[in-house]
């Protein structure tokens, strides 16, 4: 009944765009029927253009993400950690700040040229900086009673790290995570927007270009679907990894 | 209501509400009380009696659902500003500064201009907040925050006084000093006080009459008449008289507590 | 090598204040001072292709030829006043309704689910739909900002809607308050922090929004300016366009601190005690 409640304002949605389209209140060629767009992404799907395009854009956020959560976790760390690192990278990291990592997109073609490494690279840039803050926050978020008491018996430095630090920070790198999971996905439609080679993004660009609208509302979907299935995983992900917590 | 010596007339009042994950629970269970005109009446007991409960219905924030109410204003059905209240974590706004909080209830009276500035500062100088007319709540420590709180309500003239823990968030010290301070204005204006605690030795203080209740389901079980508010002597606190009725109020409190907990398991 | 668990109180990452010392400002800036020289070493001593990294005289030239000509000004105008406007409607639309949401059971029944399907979503996935809806001028990037920035409002105003707390209402309505004067008196002004920072968020996004839709759309602004440098292989033109991009955001989000620190002067977080 919950989940039912939940997908109800959905639907309530889809009927309304349906009524509003087969009406003829909204032209369809501003806003194709729902089923329309339903019939589309089904022959997309079953169609061979879909599922190898998915692929490619899936991979190539995966990609990003995880190389940015290796490397930001590490920086973060690093910078909680030890002073030192903290003054030599903070200010490179701060300067990042307010740089929106989609204006870097012409500065990466001109350095990749169009192609996967530079989409693949956009989506580490614009993951790295949430990473890198959640877990410098988080490390340094850690209550320092915590890490006394843990010295106080006997705990080795690599120790407290591991048992103190990294499940104390764990909820706000977590969070942090969650956000880039979400750049990932941003980053890889406005990359393959503009970088418009394969993938998703590009579908939705060239179904548009050549008036293929149903379909290209059915890629819309698809994307926005992902998007919120990776979000919602995340989420239970989280909640796992953290069900030691209240 | 015929008897004009009653403030406030509770008459078999129960509550009852549905936590998130359970059964229902019994607030109160079908409690009745006479609390006098002026007088200071304090609902002592452990954590979950229900008397946060009762004291919000009195103040008409929840809606009765069996019994009665009645003050001389009438029955109560709503808020209203004959009932002032005074919350445990002073509930001020705080985007408006001491002296445009105290101002808002005058206002809400009907009272502007020159008149309500007045006003205003006669009751910020009552508590003795003046010279912080216009500081804003978070530039205040707790006691100053829960003062001003106090001269809020005191401004819009209420018959009766409300007070849910009111010094429950403060430090011991301060704590004794706004006990002090609160029976000091209450002998001046003489309004009719119901006082929720948990502190035993604050509600033998304070008050005239202290209802002991009792948790799940929340009912009065004793009424002991204290009265020490009414001297104007020092040394109270010290005093074998009121050492006694600490000790005796606290041996039924935890009475109750221990057949509480007896009852639930 | 020291690996000294520092134990000094936890301080979250901001954009920097300024403080004035000269060891302060060495460590706070010492590093990319160093990035910068080592950047003009590797220009002089030809290290690196000029077109994957321009020398920094060149960047720094352009950037200032940039200012004098005006063409910075035009190009940020253009791009802040699509921005800006984006940003206004999404306000203007996500603030009532985010408040609509918070009070009413109904509201939040029918729009949670839409907004949290539309917080994880590219909502620049939508740009195509918006060139066909509204043409490839300031209209259709002007309403794929409103787009992007709606959300975060409408989740923010929610929250802050619905978390005030019951006290501060209740002491409103003991004082006689209505329920209209309650909502206006106390209601709001208690949900202005949170509606404020939902405002704060929205706001670089809407700026980028703004350059990605350039990016694409072409045309004048920053983000067509870039992609215009890179078409022609300009890449100084592209290393300003990122630095002109960085100052505009810069500016944006003081801005948006500023009006903060005004509008809640009253608040805890100006007032430490």
């Amino acid at each position: 009944m919950g989940a039912l409640s939940r997908i109800a304002p959905l639907l309530i949605v889809a009927a309304f765009w349906e009524a509003i389209t087969r009406s003829g209140l909204v032209p369809t060629d501003l806003l194709p029927p729902f089923s329309t767009v339903v019939v589309a992404l089904v022959k997309l799907a079953t169609g061979g253009t879909l599922w190898p395009n998915t692929v490619d854009s899936v991979a190539r956020a995966a990609a990003g993400f995880g190389i940015a959560v290796v490397v930001g976790t590490g920086i973060g760390a690093g910078m909680a950690l030890w002073r030192g690192f903290e003054t030599a990278a903070g200010p490179l990291v701060q300067a990042f700040f307010p740089l929106p990592k989609s204006a870097l997109i012409p500065l990466v073609i001109v350095w990749f040229g169009l192609g996967d490494t530079a989409k693949t690279f956009l989506i580490f840039l614009g993951c790295l900086l949430p990473v890198i803050l959640s877990t410098y926050n988080g490390l340094r978020g850690v209550d320092q009673v915590l890490v006394w008491s843990a010295r106080s018996l006997g705990a080795t430095r690599a120790a407290v790290i591991r048992e103190v630090l990294l499940p104390g920070a764990m909820p706000q790198i977590l969070t942090g995570l969650r956000t880039a999971v979400a750049f990932s996905f941003l980053l890889m439609v406005s990359s393959e927007l503009i970088i418009a080679t394969n993938g998703l993004g590009y579908l939705i660009g060239s179904y548009g270009d050549n008036g293929a609208y149903p379909a290209m509302f059915a890629v819309i979907l698809v994307v926005t679907g992902l998007g919120y299935a990776a979000d919602r995983a995340f989420v239970a992900l989280s909640s796992f990894l953290l069900r030691w917590r209240e | 209501m015929s008897d004009t010596q009653t403030g406030i007339a509770i008459d078999r009042l129960s509550h009852r509400y549905v936590p998130r994950s359970g059964q229902p629970v019994t607030a109160l269970d079908n409690v009745s009380l006479q609390v006098p005109r002026n007088s200071f009446h304090a609902l002592l007991g452990p954590s979950g009696c229900g008397k946060s409960t009762l004291l919000f219905l009195i103040g008409g924030f929840l809606p009765i659902q069996e019994g009665q109410i009645r003050t001389a204003s009438g029955p109560v059905l709503a808020p209203g500003p004959e009932r002032g209240v005074v919350f445990q974590n002073f509930a001020l706004f705080p985007w408006k500064t001491v002296k445009q909080n105290v101002l808002y209830g005058i206002g809400k009276r009907g009272i502007r201009g020159a008149e309500a500035d007045q006003r205003a500062q006669h009751f910020i100088d009552l508590v003795h907040l003046s010279g912080f007319e216009n500081s804003f709540p978070a530039q205040l420590s707790g006691g100053m925050q829960q003062r001003a709180a106090l001269a809020r309500t005191l401004a819009t003239d209420p018959d009766i006084l409300l007070m849910d823990e009111p010094f429950g968030a403060l430090d011991a010290q301060t704590r004794r000093i706004m006990q002090e301070e609160l029976l000091a204005i209450w002998r001046d204006t003489r309004k009719t006080v119901v006082f929720v605690t948990h502190d035993v030795a604050e509600a033998v203080y304070l008050a005239d009459t202290i209802s002991v209740m009792s948790a799940r389901p929340g009912r009065i079980c004793q009424r002991i008449d204290a009265g020490f508010n009414r001297r104007a002597e020092t040394g109270v606190f010290k005093s074998p008289e009121f050492i006694g009725l600490v000790e005796h109020v606290w041996d039924l409190v935890r009475s109750e507590v221990d057949e509480a907990r007896q009852r639930s398991h | 090598m020291s690996t000294q668990l520092s134990v000094r109180a936890p301080s979250a990452m901001r954009p920097p204040r300024f403080a004035w010392s000269a060891l302060g400002t060495l460590k706070r800036f010492g590093s990319i001072l160093a990035v910068l020289v080592v950047w003009e070493i590797a220009g002089r001593l030809h290290l690196v292709r000029p077109f994957l990294l321009p020398h920094l005289e060149s960047v720094i030239l352009r950037f200032y030829t940039d200012i004098v000509t005006g063409a910075f000004f035009w190009n940020a105008a253009l791009t802040l006043y699509r921005a800006m406007v984006g940003f206004a409607l999404a306000a203007l639309i996500g603030v009532p309704l985010g408040i609509l949401i918070g009070v009413n059971r109904l509201m939040r029944w029918f729009w949670d689910p839409l907004v949290s399907l539309g917080f994880p979503m590219p909502k620049i996935a939508f740009l195509p739909v918006f060139m066909l809806w509204f043409g490839v001028f300031d209209l259709s990037k002007i309403a794929m900002v409103a787009f992007s920035s709606v959300f975060v409002v409408i989740a923010s105003t929610q929250a802050g809607t619905a978390g005030v707390e019951r006290w501060v209402i209740w002491s409103a309505r003991s004082m006689g308050a209505g329920r209209i004067a309650v909502f206006f008196q106390v209601m709001l002004p208690a949900a202005m922090p949170q509606i404020l920072t939902g405002l704060q968020v929205a706001m670089p996004v809407a700026l980028i929004t703004t350059v990605v839709a350039e990016m694409l759309m072409g045309g004048a602004g920053l983000g067509g300016m870039m992609m215009q440098a890179g078409s022609y292989a300009d890449s100084v033109g592209v290393f300003v366009g990122i630095i002109e991009t960085s100052c505009v955001g810069a500016i944006a989000v003081t801005a948006m601190a500023q009006l903060r620190r005004r509008l809640l002067r009253w608040h805890p977080e100006f007032n430490p005690r």
